[in-house]
């Protein structure tokens, strides 16, 4: 009998190990095969090249990535310098202002917006945002704009950005004590004298590390920024030109990579600089976290 | 009192200012959730959750997209009994096996925090390739696997902040009365059960929802797979495509399609917030 | 002086501060006394307005402060604050240097305008808590660093440093070790003659030692209020007698 129990123990211990290997490995996995899988275009052109040309003809065989990876960019910036003042006022509304019955109203409204898929957000941004930049906005700066620009994808990212942002923030807030924050109060501090000069300042490594995983979330986003970005191949000039981010790029010309060995090595690479990118945020922020931890004392 | 005045000029202005962020985002769901109920509600019939679409889904006029929900519901389905058997024991053994401060859990739980945060396109992409390295084409079955794929870190990331608070006494109890770790499991499994149960509900929602991991995968059809080889519909996809059409019927499916989505996880979202509001009462 | 008259303080419904009528004298050293969960704290969060920040908070009466209704609506809270100052049980370095954390209540509430008499009001009072000396060439470093004797002699001087009238200690040395707790209250009673102390004390022997005037508390009640020495040697309330001789802690 006993041995039966010792059996079982150490059988589902071995299958669990095995299964938490399998996992880990994955992330090496997916490296290796987008790899393996661009290495075709790699070995024709290099690294360089690829990453700063802006020639892309498939035909041809002259992949540059240059117009991609400045829309990914600048749909990116537009989308965070939207997101962050936002969530960064509401959550500290939430942590230092709001009575109870406030944050029972706010809280499902940011859940909501949080599990929203992004091909719900896309077909908003169609409707509402793109025909809002082409009627009000673009008339101001130019003769037209179809309104599929880099500032639509940019508002549409930038609120589904929104829900991550604060929940990313109300943790890092609530993990300050109390106590500190009457300490400043006690001294005749306003409560926003005490967020600027207290929370902010406890908090700084926190909002950093939020922001760069908020970043690196935006990056990746395909769908919505897919159906409002004009994909138009070219580095953008400003913020009503259309782009062509990244995952964009991945998830239109799937079809026809099969036609073409090279071009689906390229799209392979497109994918593989994606999740390059994730992964250096990803310890970016760890890093970030733990060194200015580290400096503050705590 | 000059100090004074300046002070709380600053402090009104600053409240001015949150009460706009509060303001904004409001506005935000709002307008995506009018948006989408009002040309949903327009376009919703009964025919639309209960017929195929009527003859190649750009073209067809009449028809629902049956295809797509029912598409959904096999990929999301498979997945998450597949992501659950997977996840549970990696959870358990992160968890009770090993030592809070085990080398191995803190690699893993980077592992998984980085695949977490991977994009689903990656996944896409990813499983494109394997499926070609095995002969598949767009199918059933690929998109059953990169969305297994796609929700596993979703799963034990949720689980295991779960079960991170897990209370040690309880183990060390269960320990000292001779049991072992495997049958310790049953007692952490009643405790985290409401853990599992909005884990669940979270991926089920990323799940149906994601449309750029399916797309290479799964592909597109106007029927219902009847094999693990046929590609396969997806609602995500459903709307995408149709709203690309030039002919208004076929918009509107995509809107009833888009409606549709929207409530489902909608209410996925409400159950999960349900549950966990329930359950974190009568947690020891 | 600051006194009371018929103050109710009720948190989410509870009772917590009934009726209270107390007169705190000027330039003393008062103690308030009583068993655990009296509503010491609570009386002294009120003194401050330190209160409002808890939820589900409602205050009725009066509290004047030199003749000032500090619970009326128009009443200024900031300043209020800093004419009143605090010092907790655990000590509460700021995220900030020794040196701004001194300065910190200088600054917000905009003390001084040359940067010289900034410094000078920071050393005159890390003198005067006897820290100076101690963290000589360090007081640009992080006042986390500090040890909590050393911490708590901080918070002590960055009160100071607003320049207040009144100080309210809330147990302040409960936490700390015996010599450092000993070096605090000292302070305490150096500084009696330019401000008003109102220390709430869980031990009876520390307000034997060092009180001038004390009030005695249970379950939110005030029981009997004095001169030291009257309520120590003379006490009017049998409930006071049976305190004072150790029936309840």
């Amino acid at each position: 009998m006993q041995k039966t129990r010792f059996i079982k123990d150490k059988t589902a211990q071995a299958i669990m190990f095995a299964l938490t290997i399998i996992s880990i490995l994955m992330v090496m996995v997916m490296f290796v095969g987008l790899y393996l899988k661009s290495a075709s275009v790699l070995e024709e052109h290099s690294l360089w090249k690829l990453l700063t040309s802006s020639e892309w003809r498939p035909m041809k065989g002259e992949f540059g990535f240059l117009p991609f990876i400045a829309s990914t960019l600048w749909v990116t910036f537009v989308a965070i310098l939207i997101a962050l003042p936002i969530s960064l006022l509401t959550a500290v509304f939430l942590t230092e202002y709001a009575k109870s019955y406030v944050k029972k109203f706010v809280f499902p409204a940011l859940d909501i917006l949080a599990a929203l898929p992004s091909v719900i957000y896309g077909v908003w941004g169609v409707l509402v945002i793109v025909p809002w930049i082409s009627k009000h906005v673009a008339p101001h700066f130019m003769d037209f704009s179809t309104g599929y620009t880099v500032l639509a994808a940019g508002i549409v990212l930038g609120v589904m950005v929104i829900p991550l942002l604060v929940s990313l923030f109300i943790e890092v807030f609530s993990s300050v004590s109390m106590e500190l924050r009457e300490c400043s109060l006690a001294l005749g501090a306003t409560r926003w004298q005490t967020t600027k000069k207290v929370l902010f300042r406890r908090t700084y490594p926190g909002i950093i590390a939020a922001t760069v995983l908020a970043i690196s979330r935006a990056m990746g986003e395909t769908i919505a920024v897919l159906m409002v970005c004009g994909c138009v191949i070219g580095i953008p000039n400003g913020i009503l030109e259309p782009c062509y981010p990244i995952p964009a790029l991945i998830a239109n010309n799937y079809g026809e990579m099969l036609s073409m060995p090279m071009y689906e090595a390229a799209l392979m690479f497109a994918a593989l600089i994606l999740f390059f990118v994730v992964l250096v945020f990803n310890l970016i922020s760890r890093i970030v976290l733990y060194r200015l931890e580290k400096r503050l004392g705590s | 009192m000059k100090v004074s005045t300046t002070k709380k000029l600053r402090e009104s202005v600053a409240k001015a200012f949150m009460w706009m962020a509060m303001f904004i985002v409001f506005g935000f769901v709002i307008s995506v959730i009018w948006t989408v109920f009002s040309k949903g509600m327009k376009a919703m019939n009964w025919d639309m959750v209960s017929k195929l679409p009527g003859g190649g889904f750009y073209i067809g006029k009449e028809g629902g997209f049956l295809n797509a929900i029912v598409g959904s519901l096999y990929i999301v389905g498979a997945s998450t009994v597949l992501g659950l058997i997977i996840s549970i024991p990696v959870v358990f053994f992160l968890n009770v096996y090993l030592k809070r401060d085990s080398k191995l859990a803190y690699t893993a739980r980077m592992a998984f925090d980085v695949l977490f945060g991977v994009p689903s396109i990656v996944y896409g992409a990813f499983g494109f390739t394997i499926m070609i390295y095995f002969g598949l084409r767009t199918s059933l079955l690929g998109g059953i696997i990169v969305i297994t794929l796609l929700i596993i870190p979703i799963f034990i990331r949720t689980m295991d902040e779960a079960t991170r608070d897990f209370p040690r006494d309880i183990l060390d109890a269960s320990f000292s009365l001779g049991a072992t770790r495997w049958e310790t499991l049953r007692v952490v499994l009643r405790q985290i059960a409401p853990g599992i149960a909005t884990a669940t509900l979270l991926s089920i929602g990323r799940a149906i929802g994601d449309a750029a991991s399916v797309m290479f995968t799964a592909g597109y059809t106007d029927s219902i797979p009847t094999s693990l080889s046929q590609p396969a519909a997806t609602l995500p996809l459903a709307v995408f495509f149709q709203l690309q059409s030039p002919i208004p019927e076929v918009v509107d499916r995509a809107y009833a399609a888009a409606l549709v989505l929207t409530v489902i996880v909608l209410i996925l979202s409400i159950s999960g917030r349900l549950i966990t509001n329930r359950f974190s009462k009568n947690k020891i | 002086m600051i006194e009371a008259k018929e103050l109710n303080v009720y948190i989410k419904g509870n009772h917590i501060l009934k009726n209270v009528n107390v007169t705190l004298p000027g330039k003393q050293i008062t103690c308030i006394i009583g068993p655990s969960g009296c509503g010491k704290s609570t009386l002294l969060r009120t003194l401050n307005r330190l209160i409002d920040t808890t939820e589900g908070v409602k205050l009725e009466g009066k509290v004047l402060v030199d003749g000032q209704d500090i619970l009326s609506n128009d009443a200024d809270v900031t300043d209020l604050r800093r004419k009143i100052g605090l010092v907790s049980q655990r000590p509460c370095p700021l995220p900030m240097s020794i040196f701004d954390n001194v300065a910190y209540g200088c600054r917000i509430n905009k003390m001084f305008n040359k940067r010289r008499q900034l410094v000078y009001q920071v050393q005159k009072n890390l003198k005067a808590v006897g820290l100076y000396d101690e963290i000589r060439g360090r007081i640009r470093t992080p006042a986390a660093r500090l040890s909590i004797g050393q911490q708590q002699r901080l918070c002590l001087a960055r009160s100071l440093a607003v320049e207040p009238e009144y100080i309210l200690a809330d147990e302040a040395t409960s936490a700390l070790d015996p010599i450092s707790a000993k070096t605090v209250e000292d302070l305490f009673v150096s500084l009696k003659g330019q401000y008003s102390i109102i220390m709430v004390t869980h031990t009876l022997r520390q307000a034997l030692r060092i009180a001038d005037h004390v009030v005695f508390m249970y379950l939110g009640e005030i029981i009997e209020q004095g001169p030291a020495e009257q309520v120590f040697h003379n006490p009017k309330e049998e409930l006071t007698q049976k305190y004072l001789a150790g029936a309840f802690s």
